[in-house]
């Protein structure tokens, strides 16, 4: 008995259900004596249905047509492998993009994407085809294949290394010269990177793009070379950046632009319509630079301006501290780790005097001393918008420090000033930081009466 | 806890709005509204009981508490950051330090290798300049000297570079050990920055659960106190409530026993006073029954008696519906009958307006012939007066010429008849001639005296053309004053007055301002002319044409004569004067009356005498006042008896014209007469007689003739009987009857 049922369990459902068409029990929803009869293990035909479309999706792609359920049913059936031709445009839904996300890079933070996985995917997918291209080896195709699949979901690059192209036998020969190698134009046109140029202004959703034009990771094969940013890839990526008027946020890190390339840069940004951040940081900007910097400042809606640890002097300072008492868009201006010294840091106290706009000024690490010490604490007993200064690692002295309390003391709109290690005296230091505390807690109020209103 | 999840939120963003797309930041925002506003409740309780004091206290300490966690995690947060960028803010310092000496040292390089450079340029001239000096050396040994010297000198400045070379490798070696110890200690830095955030991340971690547990704590503790409270209320409440309802509910157990006993008492009452009350209903009912009864014979009665009436009633009815509809039909009736009287009321209004009008029309037409009729009247007195001028001259002169016939008969008849000496008889009236009033002296006419004006300025400009003028206005010249004689004729007596004053009168104006003022009239009363007249007179001369407009201009203004432009031409002088008058007393009055009567005479003689467009003014006074004075004199005129003082003179003319033979005469001339026409008959019967015998004698002749032949005919002698027998009785038959005729004549 026990082995008859056990025969006939062992048959696949599907087949006994035929065979037994007119059996009574065919019509019974609940078989009491068969203990591990259940209807569940029958599969639906939609489910053998949806199976076989998630089995053929590469082939017959079919997904709008269905119902809700049965399409969240295909979705979660998907594999994340399917080719991307496929599924770019067609599949809008956040689950399967995250399942494939996972897939490749492991769990990421999605709030960095505009929580959505989707988008994640593709700017982390293109990115990474872009980080791989090598110029005159990999296939142009390979990047501009992906753009009619991802231009609709790119809205941020960034781009973290760009390889210079692969040197044939001639690297070989000029393995000892290669620390002179970027002085010859000798292989000039052969050390440049990815253009541009025929991507930006393919990307209609573009509005950030961060790069580093070097090679990450290189280890003990450095080479001088490998971090070259050339004449002529500035201009290519300059008039890319020219072409895509949806940049809002521009980064060129630790790239050597030195001023001829900065101002070839500035010189295409010029008037540009939705540029509002532009970070130069770590890189060669000296004073001829600053100045075209400068100039795109009040030619342009820029908000933010980083151009940290550059060789911006007295010169370049005053150029845009010039530049910077007519503008009304500025709101943060980064100059560390420049060599502004005196000359610099007083023009742009000056410039603050007249700049209504200002909140955020880092001026750390600039070789300041006591005159700036003055004309700032001038400065910030007339303006009264700036809200955050730092004058770190500079040797205001102890005169400084007491002017620049004197001044503090004037001000109730800047909550917070960076003052450590300005050789000042502890005691100033208290009470600006007594000042500090004030205005915070003046402008909480202030905040927290606000909603009321 | 959720509290103080957003607490930090509050204060890195600033302000949560509700509005916001963010649904966190939105709570938030609702949250932080809540507690200002219950804060802003508390503060308005504060001042009510002081039972809330405590709650109040409590809740106060539950927001202290999160304001003092709010402070210390804030401290915390940002001495973590500080301590975190403690590291970052001293690589910085170091690299600006590291940048400052390699700056330094770049310099110093600098300099060194330029100093290098320049030291070894001056070696390399020397040996140079040595290699000149060594050529000249012909000595071998100098020559080898000189060039170890040289050798020397090179390898000299090969050390100097290769030392220079080896200071350059060893700083460089140096810069990449310190490269290698830089990368280690920010390896190092980053490795103690990660340790800190981590630190930091822990710390605040657990202070961020130490302050979520005392702010709970304390919440708990305020909500324990509250509900403690609320409790104690409740129960305190709850029990006066039973109290309450205990009392009510024992006071409600009395009343109703109360009530019963009262309703027990009431049911006793009603039932008796049912039960007597039902009897005396039965009593009445059977009263009503029998009531019913006799009610129904009467309603019997009645029925039939209202049966019978309705019947009556419907009879008259029909009646009254059949005399209805003859009313009306005779309302129509009366109806058409009213709209035709009404049409013929219309009519008659119609016809009788009309008739008015035509009556008026007559009426009027009438008057028009009435005044045509008295035109026509004035027209035959005139033609009447000149009819009877002419047929007085004729008979006059008929009576003069038979005065003259009889006078020259009488003078005949004395002279040849009488043969008497004849006197003639003293005729005055043979002097005159035409009507006893004719002899009055025509005033000379208006026109005329226009043109003696006009003409006498044609003189004084053209003389040659006065005589045409004359010649040519003379027919109506003439006929006008015939006109006007006959018409001053009537007016016979009132003319010893004008008479008199027309001519002699010394006149007031001279004679160039009436001139013109005539000018100016015939310019300004051009409207009095007739458009037909004006047409006439366009190819004529201007002077003539002036004369021909005054002509109209007089008639139409009703002047006649030369007095009548006399004093037309002083009212005019007048007028002017009064205006000015007035004027100047209006400037008197306004300037308060100062100055003097000015010289008017004199304005007048220099200036123009009235300004044209006074003119018309002045006319229209002028016509009115003229008119005013010829009424007058014309009913003076008609008032007299003109004819009875006329007709005795008449008489007593004409009959000296008769009487001019005396009655003696008469009976001398009759008597002669008689005697005359005796001698007469005698006379013609004489002639008579003597054709008689005239005409005797020739039949006598005749005869003779005859006889002669018949007696001397042949035939005679043929004849039986002799003519001559017969004759000789015929002649005795002829002499017998001649005898007879004489002695009848005689």
């Amino acid at each position: 008995m026990a082995e008859t049922v056990g025969a006939i369990l062992m048959d696949p459902p599907v087949i006994r259900r035929n065979l037994n068409a007119a059996d009574p029990r065919k019509m019974r929803r609940i078989i009491a004596e068969d203990p591990e009869w259940s209807l569940a293990v029958v599969p639906l035909l939609t489910n053998l249905c949806l199976e076989h479309i998630v089995i053929n999706f590469e082939v017959q792609p079919m997904l709008h047509d269905l119902l809700p359920s049965h399409k969240a049913y295909v979705l979660e059936k998907l594999p994340p492998s399917l080719p991307l031709e496929v599924t770019a445009n067609l599949i809008s839904d956040e689950g399967y993009w995250k399942k494939c996300c996972v897939e490749r890079w492991g769990l990421g933070d999605v709030t960095a994407y505009g929580n959505s996985w989707k988008r994640m995917f593709f700017e982390r997918h293109l990115e990474k085809i872009i980080e791989l291209f090598i110029p005159d080896v990999t296939d142009p195709k390979t990047v501009l294949d992906m753009v009619p699949l991802c231009k609709n979901y790119v809205k941020k690059l960034n781009i973290s290394q760009l390889l210079p192209p692969i040197k044939a036998p001639q690297k070989a020969d000029d393995n000892d010269s290669s620390d002179t190698g970027s002085d010859s134009g000798f292989d000039g046109p052969s050390m440049d990177h990815f253009d541009f140029g025929i991507l930006l202004d393919k990307l209609i959703y573009l509005e950030e793009l961060h790069l580093v034009y070097g090679v990450k990771g290189c280890g003990m094969n450095f080479e001088w070379n490998l971090f070259e940013f050339t004449f002529r890839d500035c201009e290519s990526l300059a008039k890319a950046l020219k072409q895509c008027k949806t940049l809002r946020v521009l980064r060129i890190l630790q790239s050597k632009v030195d001023n001829e390339k900065c101002r070839l840069l500035v010189s295409y940004l010029l008037d540009h319509p939705s540029l509002q951040d532009l970070d130069l940081s770590h890189n060669l900007i000296s004073d001829r630079g600053a100045r075209a910097v400068g100039k795109l400042l009040n030619r342009s809606r820029l908000r933010s301006l980083n151009v940290y640890d550059n060789q911006i002097r007295g010169a370049g300072a005053e150029a845009l501290a010039y530049a910077l008492a007519k503008n009304t868009s500025l709101l943060t201006l980064n100059l560390r780790l420049n060599r502004l010294g005196d000359e610099g840091g007083q023009a742009i106290a000056q410039a603050l005097t007249k700049n209504q706009t200002l909140v955020n000024l880092h001026l750390g690490a600039n070789q300041l001393t006591e005159p700036t010490a003055i004309a700032l604490s001038q400065a910030l007993v007339q303006n009264n918008t700036l809200k955050s200064i730092n004058l770190s690692c500079n040797r205001l002295g102890v005169d400084g420090g007491k002017v620049l309390e004197e001044g503090m003391s004037h001000n109730d709109t800047v909550v917070d000033c960076d003052v450590r290690l300005t050789s000042i005296e502890q005691e100033s230091e208290v009470c600006i930081s007594q000042i500090l505390r004030t205005n915070q807690s003046k402008t909480r109020r202030k905040h927290t009466q606000e909603p009321i209103k | 806890m959720s509290q103080k999840g957003n607490n930090p939120q509050c204060a890195d963003v600033p302000a949560p709005s509700v509005l916001s797309d963010n649904r966190e930041e939105r709570i938030a925002a609702r949250r932080l509204r809540i507690v200002a506003r219950n804060e802003a409740k508390k503060r308005q309780e504060q001042g009510e009981g002081s039972s809330k004091e405590v709650e109040e206290r409590e809740e106060a300490k539950s927001q202290e508490q999160v304001d003092r966690s709010k402070l210390r995690i804030q401290r915390l947060q940002t001495d973590g950051t500080e301590l975190v960028s403690n590291i970052q803010v001293a690589a910085d310092a170091r690299e600006s330090l590291k940048r400052d000496e390699l700056e330094e040292a770049r310099r110093l390089r600098l300099e060194k290798l330029e100093a290098e450079a320049k030291s070894s340029l001056e070696k390399f001239e020397e040996i140079s300049k040595r290699w000149t000096g060594a050529r000249l050396r012909e000595i071998p040994q100098e020559l080898r000297d000189a060039l170890n010297s040289q050798t020397q000198l090179c390898a000299t400045l090969i050390e100097d570079k290769n030392k220079l070379i080896n200071e350059l490798q060893q700083e460089l070696k140096v810069s990449d050990d310190r490269y290698v110890r830089d990368l280690k200690r920010q390896a190092d830095e980053v490795d103690l920055m990660v340790e800190r955030m981590e630190d930091q991340v822990k710390t605040l971690l657990i202070s961020y659960r130490e302050e979520i547990k005392e702010i709970e704590g304390s919440f708990n503790q305020e909500h324990k106190a509250l509900m403690e409270g609320n409790l104690q209320k409740w129960e305190k409440l709850r029990k006066d409530r039973g109290d309450k309802e205990a009392e009510s509910l024992s006071q409600r157990i009395g009343r109703v026993e109360e009530f019963e006993a009262l309703l027990q008492k009431l049911r006793v009452e009603d039932a008796e006073e049912y039960n007597m009350i039902k009897t005396k209903l039965e009593t009445d009912v059977q009263v009503l029954q029998q009531q019913l009864q006799q009610m129904k014979a009467t309603y019997q009665l009645n029925q039939e008696k209202l049966e019978y009436n309705y019947q009556v009633l419907k009879k008259r009815d029909e009646e009254n519906t059949i005399t209805k509809s003859q009313q009306k039909r005779k309302i129509t009736r009366l109806q058409d009958v009213l709209n035709n009287l009404k049409i013929k009321l219309s009519n008659q209004e119609k016809q009788s307006r009309e008739e008015n009008q035509s009556q008026t029309e007559e009426y009027r037409r009438i008057m028009h012939q009435y005044k045509h009729m008295q035109k026509k009247k004035r027209r035959f007195a005139v033609m009447d007066a000149q009819k009877f001028e002419e047929v007085w001259r004729m008979n006059e002169e008929e009576v003069k010429a038979l005065v003259g016939r009889a006078l020259e008969i009488d003078r005949l008849i004395y002279q040849q008849q009488l043969g008497l000496e004849w006197t003639p008889p003293p005729l005055p009236f043979m002097q005159r001639s035409g009507p006893i009033r004719a002899q009055r002296q025509a005033r000379s006419s208006a026109l005329q005296a226009a043109k003696s004006m006009l003409g006498r300025d044609g003189e004084e400009e053209e003389e040659g053309d006065d005589g045409k003028v004359d010649e040519e206005e003379s027919p109506t010249t003439t006929a006008a004053a015939e006109g006007k004689s006959s018409e001053a004729g009537v007016g016979a007596g009132s003319d010893a007055i004008t008479t008199g004053s027309g001519v002699e009168k010394p006149r007031k104006v001279s004679q160039k301002t009436v001139k013109r003022l005539l000018e100016l009239l015939c310019d300004e009363a051009g409207f009095l002319i007739e458009n037909k007249l004006l047409k006439l007179l366009s190819p004529l001369e201007k002077n003539e044409q002036c004369l021909m407009k005054l002509d109209s201009i007089f008639s139409a203004m009703g002047i006649d004569n030369e007095e009548d432009v006399y004093q037309l031409a002083e009212f005019f002088v007048k007028f002017k004067q009064q205006q000015q008058q007035q004027q100047q007393q209006q400037e008197e009055e306004e300037e308060g009356g100062a100055s003097g009567v000015s010289d008017l005479a004199d304005s007048i003689e220099g200036e123009d005498l009235i300004h044209p467009n006074d003119i018309l003014m002045a006319l229209k006074a002028f016509t009115a006042q003229h008119h005013r004075i010829r009424d007058s004199q014309a009913a003076q005129r008609g008032s007299e008896s003109l004819v009875s003082c006329d007709v005795c003179e008449d008489v007593q003319y004409w009959e000296s014209m008769a009487q001019v033979i005396s009655p003696t005469k008469l009976t001398v001339w009759t008597s002669l007469e008689k005697a005359l026409d005796k001698y007469y008959t005698v006379l013609t019967d004489r002639s008579k007689l003597l054709v008689d015998t005239q005409k005797l004698r020739q039949q006598n002749s005749e005869l003779k003739m005859l006889l002669h032949q018949y007696v001397n005919s042949k035939v005679n002698a043929e004849l039986e009987i002799p003519p001559a027998q017969v004759i000789q009785i015929a002649r005795n038959d002829v002499i017998n009857n001649q005898s007879m005729s004489r002695t009848m004549k005689r």
